[in-house]
């Protein structure tokens, strides 16, 4: 993990932290996720603070920034980091009261991978347990629901998931699924899935 | 001091190209849609923006007499943000291209090599360098093919050597299949190795039969 480097320093090492990542479309609106920053220093020629008549950020201003430009900017010792929302204590007494009901798509829908992006910068030792606690006890039931239920897209238990939660959701259903067809038997050639799922020609 | 708390206003840094990969990733999974070219082009718009901001912060700073490679004061850290939020619509944009092209790639292995083949729905979602790109794939993944002399489209193990076929036109008489003469007449049927019918149906001079 990164700590912080001199300011000013070259980007190599956030850059080849990245690099396996860059076109990774979960990863980039991971890092679009909001925290909270007060500016150590100002800054001109910028839109970041929507409260300043100009274009500028004045020293002391809090604003809230996306996460790719509030770490870059927490290295170079621009800005302070304050923990954001979705990990503060009243939803970790949520998690601890019944994790599995916790709604944590609303909070964040990226939970476990912006929080494992933000605890090494704000040096709160208790993120990543708190993060593999509540996975562990939501794991479970995920899969559980996912063998069981009927399928319905807009099912409740479904909307409360992180969309890390959902493809594990969905990949328990599929390969369910695919052990069902093997065992039936079906048909062998499938419509390709990049054409969407057939209509029904109408009459 | 402020307590603003919207970043979220659409001329802040980045929001556009955020919105392009919402879109890219909104809808059913694996499905594509329409090619945005109007919010890449303003994406791109930001960049130039961006790079304009930049260069003049770093102008003035170098007018004032000031070294830019070390001084550290609000030009400095406005070239900075400058700086990053280049590279951030810098990423989502290459983000938004290269997705999409594997999809592209995929329409060629799973749903036909020619574009005429791909559903009018889903080529009017491709811009004209996509569909460069598609018809530059296909006629890669066909030379290929027909280089190792291989259908790697057809990736379905055969269930039977054998299959049922039903001849379609007048194939004509004295072919020999597998060192076994039969009258080829129209509408016959026959039961055939698939790989010797394989040929015959693509043609469109025999059709498989099932069930």
């Amino acid at each position: 993990m990164e700590n912080s480097r001199e300011t000013g320093s070259t980007n190599d090492g956030a850059a080849s932290s990245q690099n396996a990542n860059y076109y990774d479309i979960d990863d980039i609106l991971a890092e679009e996720e909001l925290v909270p920053v007060v500016f150590y220093k100002s800054a001109n020629g910028v839109k970041v603070d929507p409260t300043a008549e100009k274009d500028c950020v004045e020293k002391g201003a809090k604003v809230e920034l996306p996460f790719w430009l509030a770490q870059e900017l927490y290295l170079r010792q621009a800005v302070s980091l304050s923990i954001p929302t979705c990990f503060n204590q009243n939803t970790r007494r949520e998690i601890q009261a019944d994790a599995a009901c916790v709604d944590l798509k609303s909070r964040c829908p990226y939970f476990y991978e912006f929080g494992c992006k933000i605890a090494p910068l704000v040096g709160d030792r208790t993120i990543g347990k708190m993060l593999l606690s509540t996975f562990q006890m939501r794991y479970k039931e995920i899969l559980t629901k996912a063998h069981t239920t009927v399928y319905a897209p807009a099912s409740k238990s479904l909307a409360v998931l992180t969309k890390e939660e959902i493809s594990l959701h969905e990949a328990a259903r599929s390969s369910m699924a695919a052990f069902k067809k093997w065992r039936i038997g079906g048909p062998r050639f499938q419509r390709a899935s990049v054409l969407g799922r057939k209509r029904k020609p109408t009459e | 001091m402020s307590a603003g708390f919207c970043f979220s206003k659409e001329n802040m840094h980045g929001r556009r190209a955020c919105r392009l990969i919402k879109e890219f990733n909104s809808g059913e999974k694996g499905q594509l849609n329409h090619f945005n070219e109007e919010l890449l082009n303003e994406v791109a718009k930001e960049c130039s923006e961006n790079f304009l901001v930049l260069q003049s912060l770093i102008r003035k700073m170098q007018e004032e007499g000031l070294d830019f490679q070390t001084t550290r004061n609000a030009d400095h850290y406005g070239a900075l943000i400058n700086h990053l939020s280049l590279i951030r619509n810098k990423r989502c944009l290459m983000a938004y291209v290269y997705n999409r092209a594997e999809m592209i790639q995929n329409l060629a292995w799973t749903v036909g090599l020619r574009l005429f083949e791909l559903p009018e729905e889903i080529q009017e979602k491709l811009s004209h360098p996509e569909k460069e790109y598609f018809k530059k794939h296909s006629s890669a993944l066909e030379s290929y093919m027909s280089k190792v002399d291989l259908d790697l489209n057809d990736m379905v193990p055969p269930k039977d050597p054998y299959i049922k076929v039903r001849v379609l036109d007048d194939v004509g008489e004295g072919i020999v299949v597998s060192d076994k003469a039969a009258n080829f007449a129209r509408h016959s049927m026959h039961f055939l190795k698939r790989t010797d019918a394989e040929l015959y149906i693509s043609r469109g001079l025999m059709e498989e039969l099932t069930g």
